[in-house]
């Protein structure tokens, strides 16, 4: 997969966070560059285990919008800031780990690209 | 005089005036290629910003193509890099401005793919959507020029259709 792709995959997740948090709800621009950094690294790596976007789309953004509505959460009645993002990440790489193990899969941690989403 | 072009007219001494003129123009294109750089690594940044935005305005009523995505992303890259080529990356000043506009983007794709009975936003959408953005903007521009030839602004607006409409190439 070319870059091109990984950022275009990066985009329609980002388009699916977006749909769960709603528009009660204001981000900040740092929250978007810290879930960016973190997943283009993870997204990439998964795709190079032979990951395919065609078969887990509609998995992964689904955990997309699990990612938004977890940082709704956290954000309290606030902005998503970056805290709120990186907890709502750690709630959704721990489901993530939990699926794996349930599919059958080594419970690495999710940014290693074991997990099918995220 | 622009500093720039005082430094043009004054060679340092020993230096022939028109190699002078030639390294003043290298460092300006290097000057350039860095920003180009930059700005090619900042414009995917604000373009997850946007389409976060349009997310949150889409919600759930409907689900967005794949091919629409790539088409929103491959036609306001463009659009967007000619503008901070232009501009200089202002995206923290004008983020609210363009977020509004993503709303809009937005808004009209749900409406397109409604009365066409689309089970999602297709390219077909996203494609009349975007136009209906471009020519809001186009019509804002021409109302900002106006208003700036009428002497009613500062000059430091931020920029909105800079953006979405700027022509590429």
């Amino acid at each position: 997969m070319t870059v091109p792709d990984i950022d275009s995959i990066l985009h329609e997740c980002f388009l699916a966070v977006g749909q769960a948090v709603g528009t009660e709800r204001v981000f900040d621009f740092e929250a978007v560059v810290w879930w960016r950094t973190r997943y283009r690294r993870a997204f990439l790596e998964a795709i190079g285990r032979g990951n395919s976007w065609t078969r887990d789309r509609q998995r992964v953004t689904a955990v997309g919008r699990f990612l938004g509505q977890r940082a709704v959460h956290h954000a309290g009645g606030g902005p998503i800031n970056v805290r709120a993002a990186a907890l709502a990440s750690l709630d959704v790489e721990a489901a993530c780990r939990m699926n794996a193990v349930r599919e059958g899969l080594r419970p690495e941690p999710c940014t290693s690209g074991a997990c099918l989403a995220f | 005089m622009h500093p720039r072009e005082a430094a043009r007219a004054h060679p340092p001494k020993g230096m022939e005036s028109c190699d002078w003129v030639a390294a003043v123009n290298t460092a300006e294109l290097d000057r350039r290629f860095e920003d180009s750089l930059e700005f090619e690594h900042a414009v995917d940044y604000i373009l997850d910003d946007c389409f976060f935005t349009v997310g949150q305005m889409v919600g759930m009523r409907t689900t967005v193509d794949y091919d629409a995505v790539v088409w929103w992303r491959d036609h306001f890259r463009a659009k967007f890099l000619a503008a901070m080529l232009r501009q200089g990356n202002r995206w923290i000043q004008d983020r609210q401005n363009v977020a509004a506009v993503g709303w809009m983007l937005a808004e009209r794709a749900v409406r397109y793919a409604a009365d066409a009975q689309a089970p999602s936003i297709n390219i077909d959408a996203a494609r009349k959507a975007a136009v209906d953005v471009e020519r809001y903007c186009q019509l804002h521009a021409k109302r900002r020029v106006s208003a700036l030839k009428n002497g009613s602004s500062d000059g430091a607006l931020p920029v909105i259709a800079g953006y979405w409409c700027t022509p590429v190439g």
